[in-house]
């Protein structure tokens, strides 16, 4: 009798936990619903209404700014919709989980095998577009990243697929550089590099550079998952000026500040442009590299003006990447056809002028898929947490 | 002949703790004592976390030969209760409650359910396997490793949570010459002390320790002599399981993020504190974690962050060469 009852129990918590699996497979942690749930019904041509993918960690350690990037292409889609009458766009999303790999692959493999989308914005991490490079080409789809900036990204071997619309690394290496020499006058710097690639690439160029100028350099490196930095705090040495910190994950880097702040180390904390977080990484009298926003610009006032007074500015050069993407399928469906390959050529040759542009300049790509021109800047971060430009 | 073979286990036994000695005393002179002390501190706070976990491994090992790979889970499991009592009563920045007893109560609540949850794992993944070829309880624990980690993604998402315990308690601390001691590392070793102590107790002076340690000798034989040896497993695992989900808090408290994938390195260690120690031996699991911890933190302050897993799993491999039992373990009698 005993015996019954265990089973029946059993069994009972067996379906219910099978119908919750049923229930979330349908859809994300969000409520959304992933590309490869949506709509069996695809289109093969042009029409009133065209799709691209959108490839960001919308959920996960990295969602501070995934979500950025998201608010921002969806303002730059509402933005076009609202100004052209043909075709108008939406956009699928594809949550990469950055630094989830297993996880970003799947979203690339979503996007590629959804035939209504053309192109993808994104994805937001270097490492990413390593990871899910091979998947977005086997579908055939030109990508434009509004943050991956690893230099060697651009090395030809992607060419005709990969674009961004931001500087690369061998631009803010440089520049980050040159503020700690000049303006921050650091004698002795610490580099904590996260084992990724992005911040392995800046961290190796960085170094080299303040090293030419003659400052002593340290180079250390933690796990991109790991949340005690006591040891390592512990092992910086008392001189040391300036900790430089490219990292991918805000949360990570606010946690690291509070515990070198908490260890009584008096040091100037200086992170890449994956830091530039104006929600999670607010540790004063930090300093942060960032990518040639126009907070100026029309478009800009406009976003801030629809979202409380907020810049985002770590989502704008996604906007950009979205404008370039939507301008091209525009193009491509110029003549009632279009494939894949034909909207990559003319992603290659798009062009948005610096007047109309969220960026400082003019968008428009290398042969090699990098930003023409553009520039790094460099970011403070005030008593009250809050960022204002000082180079 | 096995005279020889011990006396060859001993002098290797003797040459790896020489080098280990030689290596810190070349690192205390060529980088300070002060680096040795902090790394110290930070290493026993670690370990003391560590330590909670592999009581868990080494308590359901004694009883039921059983490695329980979901407990790195129930864990993060703890972690994520503790959290969401601290948000319940108000979050860190104006908690509702003062902060000791919040702490209390986020621990308390952690306790409890990680406990109940390890209760209801033993009771549907492990007891109807009680009787079948040791490999299958074994599946069956990855299994609920897994499921436990990916029902956390879907319930929570599986963005960061951040404990801010820099605002619950403050950036105060203690100045031991150079050393910074900081006051949630305080906390987090002595509630560590003081559960280990508890557990102590209960095993050597309480009737429940009895029968666990007699179900431990011998299953059968305890349930001749009239023991609930179901309820004494069971309680068991609710041990073991408040014990890890309270280091769930403490680890929040201390190193603020915990994430739904926090449990698997952090039980992967604990299992190996287990191992140091002596699978199967309470004084050994606590001595294990904060050998791990140690080791750990040591990893990390004089060789590279890339070096201290590397560190940590190689001593794993290295106890089960050279000294399979671990350090308080006793050694395995088979008839011949």
């Amino acid at each position: 009798m005993r015996g019954k009852a265990g089973i029946a129990l059993l069994v009972a918590g067996i379906a219910a936990a099978v119908a919750v699996a049923v229930a979330a497979a349908a859809t994300d942690g969000s409520g959304r619903v992933h590309a490869s749930a949506a709509s069996a019904a695809t289109t093969s041509g042009c029409s009133s209404k065209m799709y691209f993918g959108l490839a960001a960690p919308i959920t996960g350690p990295a969602a501070s700014l995934g979500q950025l990037q998201l608010s921002w292409v969806k303002f730059a889609v509402s933005s076009w919709n609202a100004k052209v009458k043909s075709p108008k766009f939406a956009f699928v999303q594809g949550d990469t989980q950055l630094p989830n790999v297993a996880q970003g692959i799947k979203a690339a493999k979503q996007l590629a095998s959804d035939k209504r989308v053309w192109a993808v914005v994104g994805p937001a991490g270097s490492q990413e577009v390593q990871d899910t490079f091979a998947s977005f080409k086997a579908g055939g789809l030109a990508i434009v990243s509004g943050s991956a900036s690893r230099t060697s990204l651009t090395d030809g071997s992607r060419k005709g697929y990969f674009f961004r619309t931001v500087p690369n690394d061998s631009v803010q290496g440089p520049t980050v550089a040159n503020y700690i020499a000049s303006k921050l006058k650091a004698t002795n710097v610490y580099i904590i590099d996260d084992q990724e690639a992005y911040s392995q690439g800046l961290a190796d160029t960085v170094e080299a550079a303040l090293k030419a100028k003659g400052i002593n350099t340290t180079r250390d490196s933690i796990d991109q998952k790991a949340t005690d930095f006591s040891s390592i705090i512990a092992k910086i040495p008392s001189n040391t000026n300036v900790v430089y910190i490219p990292w991918q994950l805000s949360s990570q880097a606010q946690n690291f500040g509070q515990q070198l702040k908490a260890a009584g180390k008096n040091v100037t904390l200086f992170g890449s442009d994956g830091l530039f977080d104006e929600a999670n990484f607010t540790i004063p009298g930090s300093y942060v590299s960032f990518f040639p926003v126009n907070t100026k610009a029309g478009a800009v006032a406009a976003y801030k003006a629809a979202h409380g007074g907020k810049g985002d500015y770590f989502g704008a050069p996604s906007a950009a990447a979205a404008g370039i993407v939507m301008q091209a399928i525009a193009k491509a469906c110029s003549d009632g056809k279009i494939s894949r390959a034909e909207v990559r050529k003319d992603v290659a040759t798009a062009t948005i002028p610096a007047s109309q542009s969220v960026l400082s300049v003019t968008v428009h790509f290398t042969t090699n898929g990098d930003l023409k021109g553009g520039s790094f800047g460099v970011w403070k971060i005030g008593a009250d947490g809050s960022y204002s430009s000082v180079g | 002949m096995r005279a020889l073979e011990s006396l060859r286990s001993n002098v290797v036994q003797a040459a790896i703790l020489l080098v280990i000695v030689g290596l810190f005393a070349y690192e205390i002179d060529t980088k300070g004592e002060t680096l040795f002390f902090q790394l110290l501190v930070n290493g026993l706070t670690l370990g003391s976390v560590y330590a909670l976990i592999a009581l868990g491994y080494t308590m359901v090992y004694g009883i039921l030969k059983l490695l329980n790979f979901a407990h790195g889970d129930i864990y993060m499991v703890g972690a994520f209760i503790g959290y969401g009592v601290l948000s319940a009563f108000g979050g860190p920045v104006n908690p509702s409650l003062p902060v000791w007893l919040l702490i209390i109560v986020m621990l308390a609540a952690a306790m409890l359910g990680a406990g109940v949850l390890g209760v209801a794992v033993e009771r549907f993944a492990y007891r109807p396997l009680r009787d079948a070829p040791r490999i299958a309880p074994l599946i069956s624990a990855l299994g609920v490793s897994f499921f436990l980690q990916n029902s956390a993604l879907l319930l929570f998402g599986a963005s960061y949570r951040n404990y801010d315990p820099f605002d619950l308690l403050g950036l105060s601390g203690v100045h031991l010459g150079q050393v910074f001691i900081w006051k949630a590392r305080f906390l987090v070793v002595a509630a560590a002390v003081v559960l280990m102590v508890v557990l102590l107790v209960l095993v050597r002076k309480t009737q429940l320790g009895k029968a666990m340690r007699a179900t431990s000798y011998d299953r059968e034989a305890a349930a001749m002599m009239g023991i609930d040896v179901d309820r004494v497993i069971a309680s068991t695992f609710f041990i073991g399981s408040a014990l890890a989900g309270a280091a769930g808090v403490m680890f929040g408290l201390v190193f603020s993020e915990i994430f739904h994938f926090m449990g698997f390195l952090a039980g992967l260690k604990g299992f190996t504190a287990a191992v140091v120690g002596g699978i199967g031996s309470i004084p050994g699991a606590m001595l294990g974690g904060l050998i791990v911890g140690c080791a750990e933190a040591f990893a990390q302050g004089y060789a590279n962050g890339n070096w201290s897993d590397l560190i940590v799993f190689g001593i794993l491999i290295l106890f089960m060469l050279v000294r399979p039992r671990g350090l308080l373990g006793s050694p395995v009698i088979q008839k011949v």
